[in-house]
């Protein structure tokens, strides 16, 4: 399917500050999709709240812009229903490991076949500019009266950690980049996280477009291979985890972007359901038929015997 | 009511009480008795003290259940302490000879405080805490027939017979009381096979052991006491009955009624609606399957519902209070996007942890007002098995048709009761899925030229946003005064349709006479008990009425204001388990009729017949009195 890029543009105006971040996100999101020619009416954009929540307006594709750190389980019965969908989260930094750190860690156990789109820029830009849990302690940022007192999360150990089978960090102004990430994110059979970072040009006077620029380096140049195959022998994977989550450390003057880690060895939720419901894949919950033509349960007196036989008894 | 038994078997948690009660109900439903069994227990795995109450009877499905029993059988000592006061005169108390030296002060698995209040109260009537002492003492003063067994003794015999080993022995322990019941009503061998053949399906060697142990034991108490309690022959017009809990019956309902989704977090009294539907997903090869999402929090449950219904399959979640409590952002969410869900909510005692594993009725509130803003929703209410499965299915077609989320109130009593009632004929349900779009082409999720605006799932060929900031057509976020009031409007107006478009009938109901003295108000599982307590009382001359509520929200103003306007508001007597009277609250605010005098129980145990008869008997006779307050049962 041939998707032009225009048409996944809305019609509402985009309401975030001129330099934001967001914009490279928003184009690199778009481009992402076109390139991959997903079709607009089976791809979900879900997002949570804040500036990040807003995405989903200016994607022409479908959008649910859910509660502040619900974005992941909103998406995760939005899959499970249906698992034809390609969907994709967008959630900020305070969104996925402030107030929603749970439904992260969460998705990491199921290896569900959704992407996660973190913003990262360490603040609460739509309510001026708090620290974040990415922020780390002592750092002073232009809105905080006082620098801030609690560390940093690790977005990309914590994935890695709670099980994430695709781990990637990215930076918003490299479009290319992000682009090529994104789309192998999304191709990713499996649960996909990519740690966007991305400047606040009003709240994060630290963590800037310049500071970003001279910092960061791709993974993958320097000879970086992330990669695990089906039949790779535990004590590899286990070598390949802790690499990756050493890699994670290094932030300072260089800030590695690219795949930290690629797990293709770890069975997917759906897989999984379909061990507990034979026909899971074929007769996902949202495509069943629920009733009959004139309009009695699907369920027929002899199904109903059958299924629940044991909690009925014939008398004497 | 007449020809009628009840029963109690007590013992600690873990001892397997709740499978005699399976047994037990089975064994009798085969037999052709109606039966309910309630089960009381403290938030506890092993130790302390839980008991079966049942109630049987040869001529009609039981729900309401009363004291004194006719029969208490005790697996351990601790039992006795607690249900002393419990049993009829002449009846049957049956006890494990090694006890009865036992004195109060060594049952360590009892509260302090109730062991000092028991303690108080034998040392008044008896100035001993023995057992031996207590049961002479209900031999004497109220003929009751004592059965003392030595347990280890029968339990012996297994080894002996089928070599079970000692040490695994014990587990029988519970079949001893299902022995010495089939004996004293006459249960024969036939039915005692089957209700343990359909409890342990498959496992022969376990059921051959319990089937001797049962049979053996029901002899030797009919060779020594005859079968005193021999039940008449059953009346009950059913070839065929279910025996299942409140968990089980809602389960079976929403799996009828197209549930495809179900998510939950693990709680007390929910959670056993969960696993049911999850041992049951599988519907066929053509006809597919219920997933069941265990999520990691009560937050995520609700947002994964939310989810799957946008998607287009029919969801619910299942929780009780401190469940729902943590769902209550969402609530609003889906509310504002006009989401179909369903949440079934099963009531125990609060606030906080409040009472894990007892029940209430303290959340109908709560359940109407919760999360911020103003939004539609339905919340109805179950007050027996067969009301339960009917409502599972109609909770899920309401919150189609009118895209909201549907609140579905159980309570802990209903849940973990075992009741025996009829196959439901799916041939008398339906199906109803609303308005849906189909197609492509130019569509609009929130058109507002319509109250119900026709709905498409994630995934049809169109393309739709959804917001929980107030919304255009489109479902982008808006924040216009005039779109603004269409909206909001346009959600509320809801109400007002399914109040149109919704039976009287199924809203509410009154069961009584066209010009009674007095009327009851209830919902939930006071239904029963309430009916019964109105019937008994015409007897004594008191011609009164019981208006059952089902729908709270929308609620039917018209149609319960005439019913109460039938008798003087100073002769209406709310009866809840909560102290505000919280249906009688809602009740006034929509009718205006204020509802000033009720019967409460909130001890977190269901209230009981005879309490019940006393306490209407009191308001009745006192004008002045205005409420009375219950507090049976242990």
């Amino acid at each position: 399917m041939v998707v032009d890029l225009k048409s996944l543009r809305t019609d509402i105006w985009v309401d975030w500050c001129p330099g934001c971040g967001n914009f490279g996100i928003l184009n690199a999101t778009q481009r992402a999709i076109a390139e991959l020619g997903l079709d607009p009416t089976k791809t979900v954009i879900v997002s949570g709240i804040g500036c990040s929540g807003k995405t989903p307006h200016f994607i022409n594709v479908n959008g649910v812009h859910t509660l502040h750190g619900r974005a992941i389980p909103f998406a995760t019965g939005i899959k499970i229903a249906n698992p034809d969908l390609t969907v994709i989260v967008q959630g900020g930094d305070g969104d996925l490991l402030g107030i929603g750190a749970g439904h992260f860690v969460a998705l990491g156990r199921r290896n569900l076949d959704i992407t996660v789109v973190m913003h990262n820029n360490g603040v609460y830009g739509l309510t001026k500019g708090q620290a974040s849990p990415t922020l780390f302690r002592n750092i002073k940022t232009k809105a905080l009266p006082k620098p801030n007192i609690q560390d940093a999360v690790n977005p990309i150990a914590l994935a890695i950690a709670s099980g994430y089978t695709f781990v990637a960090r990215t930076y918003s102004m490299n479009i290319k980049h992000y682009v090529e990430t994104l789309k192998k994110a999304i191709l990713h059979k499996g649960t996909a996280f990519i740690d966007v970072l991305q400047p606040c040009v009003v709240y994060n006077d630290i963590y800037t477009k310049d500071f970003f620029k001279e910092r960061t380096y791709i993974l993958e140049e320097d000879g970086w291979n992330p990669v695990i195959e089906p039949g790779t022998p535990t004590e590899e994977i286990e070598e390949k985890v802790k690499k990756a989550i050493e890699k994670s450390l290094e932030w300072g003057d260089k800030i590695p972007l690219g795949i930290f880690y690629l797990n293709k060895a770890v069975p997917e939720f759906g897989e999984r359901l379909n061990t507990q419901i034979s026909n899971y894949i074929s007769l996902p919950p949202a495509k069943q038929k629920i009733a009959r033509d004139d309009g009695t349960p699907i369920l027929t007196n002899e199904d109903f015997r059958e299924i629940f036989a044991r909690y009925i008894i014939r008398r004497k | 009511m007449e020809n009628e038994l009840e029963l109690m078997i007590g013992g600690p948690q873990g001892s397997g009480l709740d499978t005699t009660a399976q047994i037990l109900t089975s064994s009798l439903a085969y037999l052709g008795y109606g039966v309910i069994s309630d089960r009381e227990y403290y938030s506890n795995i092993t130790g302390k003290h839980s008991y079966i109450h049942m109630k049987v009877s040869p001529t009609r499905i039981p729900y309401d259940l009363s004291y004194p029993v006719k029969i208490l059988t005790a697996i351990d000592a601790e039992t006795l302490f607690h249900h002393y006061n419990d049993i009829d005169e002449k009846g049957f108390l049956a006890l494990d000879e090694k006890v009865l030296d036992t004195t109060i002060d060594r049952i360590i698995t009892m509260e302090n405080y109730t062991k000092k209040m028991i303690k108080d109260d034998l040392m008044k009537r008896i100035g001993s805490t023995k057992i031996r002492d207590i049961v002479s003492y209900l031999e004497d003063d109220l003929n009751i027939e004592a059965i003392i067994l030595n347990y280890k003794t029968l339990l012996d015999k297994l080894v002996e017979k089928f070599g079970v080993a000692a040490s695994l022995a014990s587990r029988y322990l519970s079949s001893i009381p299902m022995g010495i019941i089939s004996g004293l009503l006459d249960i024969n061998d036939e039915a005692i096979q089957y209700g343990v053949t359909r409890r342990f399906y498959g496992r022969e060697s376990i059921i051959k052991n319990n089937v001797y142990l049962i049979t053996m034991i029901a002899e030797e108490i009919k060779s020594q006491y005859g079968s005193p309690l021999k039940l008449p022959e059953p009346k009950l017009d059913m070839d065929e009955v279910m025996v299942v809990s409140g968990n089980d019956i809602v389960a079976m309902g929403k799996i009828v009624g197209g549930l495809r989704f179900q998510s939950y977090y693990p709680i007390t009294p929910a959670a056993d609606e969960s696993f049911f539907i999850e041992a049951n997903q599988n519907l066929g090869e053509k006809k597919g399957g219920v997933v069941v999402f265990q999520t990691e929090d009560e937050l995520a449950a609700i947002a994964s519902a939310i989810g799957g219904a946008l998607a287009g399959a029919r969801t619910a979640t299942a929780t009780s209070g401190p469940g729902f409590s943590l769902m209550v952002e969402a609530l609003g969410w889906a509310g504002g996007s006009e989401v179909p869900l369903v949440i079934t909510y099963y009531q125990r005692g609060g606030p906080a942890t409040g009472l894990p594993t007892r029940g209430g009725q303290s959340d109908l509130l709560f359940t109407m007002f919760a999360s911020h803003g103003e939004f539609p929703r339905v919340v109805i209410a179950s007050g027996d098995h067969q009301e339960a499965f009917d409502d599972a299915i109609i909770a899920l077609n309401l919150a189609e048709k009118y895209q909201l989320p549907v609140i579905h109130l159980l309570d802990k009593y209903l849940a973990n009761s075992f009741a025996t009632i009829p196959t439901p004929d799916m041939n008398k349900y339906k199906i109803d899925r609303g308005v849906l779009h189909r197609g492509d082409g130019n569509y609009v999720r929130f058109d507002t030229s319509r109250t119900i605006s026709p709905r498409a799932f994630l995934g049809d060929n169109v393309i739709m946003w959804y917001t929980g900031n107030e919304h255009t057509e489109e479902g982008h976020v808006t924040e216009d005064p005039i779109l603004r009031e269409r909206m909001y409007r346009k959600r509320m107006e809801k109400l007002d349709l399914i109040l149109k478009e919704t039976p009287q009938e199924y809203m509410f109901k009154y069961y009584g006479p066209e010009n009674p003295d007095y009327i009851l108000l209830g919902w939930g599982f006071v239904k029963h008990v309430c009916m019964s307590a109105v019937n008994l009382l015409k007897e004594e001359g008191y011609k009164g009425g019981y208006l059952h509520m089902k729908m709270f929200s929308p609620f039917p103003k018209e149609g319960v204001e005439k019913i109460l306007n039938r008798v003087d508001k100073n002769r209406i007597f709310a009866v809840e388990n909560n102290i505000m009277l919280q249906a009688a609250k809602v009740t006034t605010l929509h009718t205006g009729i204020k509802i000033d005098r009720g019967i409460k129980k909130y001890t977190g145990r269901p209230i009981y017949l005879h309490e019940l008869l006393e306490a209407i008997k009191e308001l009745l006779k006192n004008d002045k009195k205005m409420e009375v307050v219950l507090t049976y049962g242990s």
